[in-house]
């Protein structure tokens, strides 16, 4: 019967598996075994010894899985939280002078903190949006836009970001930033956005 | 656009009064119609307010409004000279008891008559129609008047297509009555649209960016739905804008990006779809506008420096530059004889609405004053233009004729662009 009662415990641990630590096998008995009286657990006890043992393994074993859950859920919040924090960092307007489409000296950090943060990311794609101010006609701001866009993408291009992760698109006039009509309200409204595809 | 309902009877034959190029204008006086079975006040909002206004917009006519005599027989004939009256314009209107409604409008040469001349009726012509069709009646009765004072249709039944922000970042195609009725939409695709041009038959083409990019959306046939006209299908064809059909309608003019960021003219056959490139410089190239033989464009473009207006050859040849003064010059609009070019010219923060006459090679200013004035799309009959004007970004529709002494504000909405004057749709 010790064989038997050694034998219940273990091949509970070997079917409960991966995660449980095995405990040895006692050792073996130096004396010939004195004759066993009958007495010894039921078979009812064995078994209730055996639900309890792999209950205890279940409950284990599904909170330490939830806890990885969370592990990686929290890893993953935190990825995404930085990945958030480096998009809202990176992706700042650049701005134009007024019926300009060259890139300014003061946007130049601007455009390398982008390249830096696409060389971060390397799956992110974005679509460079060119705008103007209220000022000019229709049409040829709808040309001063795509203008404006391709300037931001050869610049970035420039900075060794491949050109296929950079799309363009000229809005002209038609989406202004701000609903202001002065210089300020111009200088916000001419400009390069820079949006995740 | 006219319902069969509302025909005008007995076709004039007679000699033309003036030419379209006088300069001096005809007293027309139109009393309050006679009216029996409609409303006087819905005669009066329907057809007389509707017809005054015609008139005065017309150009060759003076309404007469101050020092009119009470009757309008021939009693009262001299009274009507006196005022300054040459035609004397009667109609009455009467409604029959299946719900027709005639209107016989009559002008009398009271001048000539004074003069004791021999024809004195110069006008006679009955228009039939539903109570529905008054304001249609009136436009037909003034354009009618018009051909029998100038020999040329007049342009009081034309309509005027525009853009109108619904909301921030969506704007739709509308189209209206020329004197600012019946507003009714084109488009409701909840996004961008832009610049629409109307074909002589009246097919309309677009820019939409209801797929992300901007489109060129427009019917290949008449009254067929909108159809994806540019890029071609399977083909690359970068960003594309501005579509202007030729005058023939089966060709479109518009502007294409290329990869350097640079926008060029190129024309698509509809039939063949055959693209051909027009431009190809450094720079922006956008505006077509066809001459009305469709031999030659004007375009805006900033190949010297700022944007200029300039002319070319149907096939890109013989690039020529137009404006002259001032730095920022845009949106041609040849006008329909071919002889004036209208343009927009930016001094001091604003546009100002200018005509360019080929004959003589000079500009002159149409509109003066605080608000930017743009846009600017010519009449059928060339003697007025529809433009935007506003500041503070709240631009309405306005017509002035070329001297820019008439004045008219058609909307009472903000955020219109890009009308296009245009016959029939």
């Amino acid at each position: 019967m010790r064989f038997v009662r050694n034998l219940i415990p273990l091949s509970v641990i070997l079917t409960l598996g991966v995660g449980v630590a095995c405990k040895k096998p006692e050792p073996a008995p130096v004396e010939p075994p004195k004759p066993v009286a009958p007495a010894g657990p039921t078979q009812e006890e064995i078994d209730a010894q055996k639900r309890a043992a792999e209950e205890a393994a279940r409950r284990k074993a599904e909170a330490e899985a939830e806890a990885a859950r969370k592990a990686a859920a929290a890893a993953e919040a935190e990825k995404a939280a930085a990945y958030k924090r480096a998009v809202e960092a990176a992706l700042k307007d650049i701005n134009f002078d007024f019926d300009k489409s060259d890139i300014r000296e003061a946007d130049k950090a601007k455009l390398q903190a982008i390249a830096d943060f696409l060389k971060a990311y390397p799956q992110a794609k974005l679509q460079i949006e060119g705008h103007c101010d209220e000022r000019g006609t229709v049409e040829y701001n709808l040309g001063l836009g795509e203008r404006r866009s391709h300037a931001a993408q050869a610049y970035l291009v420039g900075l060794g970001v491949a050109a296929d992760r950079l799309s363009t698109i000229s809005y002209g006039k038609e989406k202004p930033k701000v609903q202001g009509h002065d210089e300020q309200s111009w200088l916000e409204n001419r400009r390069c956005e820079f949006k995740l595809q | 656009m006219l319902a069969p309902a509302l025909m005008a009877q007995a076709p004039q034959g007679q000699e033309v009064v003036l030419e379209a190029s006088a300069g001096t204008r005809l007293g027309i006086a139109v009393p309050r119609p006679t009216a029996t079975g409609v409303p006087e006040a819905k005669v009066a909002s329907d057809f007389h307010a509707v017809l005054l206004k015609d008139l005065d917009e017309a150009g060759p006519f003076s309404v007469i409004r101050a020092g009119a005599p009470a009757g309008t027989d021939p009693a009262s004939y001299k009274a009507w000279v006196d005022a300054g009256t040459e035609w004397l314009l009667t109609t009455t209107i009467a409604k029959s008891g299946d719900g027709t409604v005639d209107v016989v409008a009559q002008v009398v040469d009271v001048k000539a008559a004074q003069d004791k001349k021999a024809r004195t009726a110069v006008f006679t012509k009955r228009y039939t129609g539903r109570e529905t069709a008054l304001r249609r009646m009136a436009h037909k009765l003034a354009d009618d008047l018009m051909a029998r004072l100038t020999g040329q249709a007049g342009v009081a039944s034309t309509s005027i297509v525009f853009v109108r922000q619904m909301s921030p970042g969506i704007k739709e195609l509308f189209q209206m009555d020329r004197d600012g009725a019946n507003v009714i939409p084109i488009t409701t695709y909840r996004s961008l649209t832009l610049s629409p041009t109307v074909a002589p038959d009246g097919r309309i083409a677009f820019v939409t960016y209801k797929g992300g990019a901007p489109e060129i959306w427009g019917q290949r046939k008449v009254g067929g739905p909108n159809e994806k006209l540019y890029p071609l299908a399977g083909k690359p064809g970068g960003h594309c804008f501005c579509p202007v059909w030729s005058p023939d309608g089966k060709r479109l003019a518009l502007v294409q990006g290329d990869r350097r960021g640079n926008t060029d003219i190129v024309v698509l056959d509809i039939a063949t779809l055959k693209v051909r490139r027009l431009t190809d410089s450094n720079c922006i190239n956008t505006d077509p506008s066809w001459n009305p033989a469709g031999t030659q464009l004007a375009f805006t473009s900033d190949r010297e420096g700022g944007p200029q207006v300039y002319l070319m050859e149907e096939d890109g040849s013989n690039v020529r530059r137009l404006t002259r003064e001032g730095t920022y010059n845009g949106s041609p609009a040849w006008s329909p004889s071919g002889s004036m070019i209208a343009y927009v010219s930016r001094f001091e923060g604003k546009f100002d609405l200018f005509v360019y006459k080929l004959g003589d090679g000079k500009s002159y200013q149409i509109t003066t004053g605080v608000a930017s004035s743009e846009s600017p799309s010519w009449s059928p009959d060339e003697r007025r233009i529809v433009f935007t004007s506003g500041s503070r970004g709240g631009m309405q529709l306005y017509t002035t004729d070329l001297s820019g002494n008439t004045l008219r504000k058609l909307t009472d909405f903000d955020g219109c662009q890009s009308p296009k004057w245009i016959r029939s749709r």
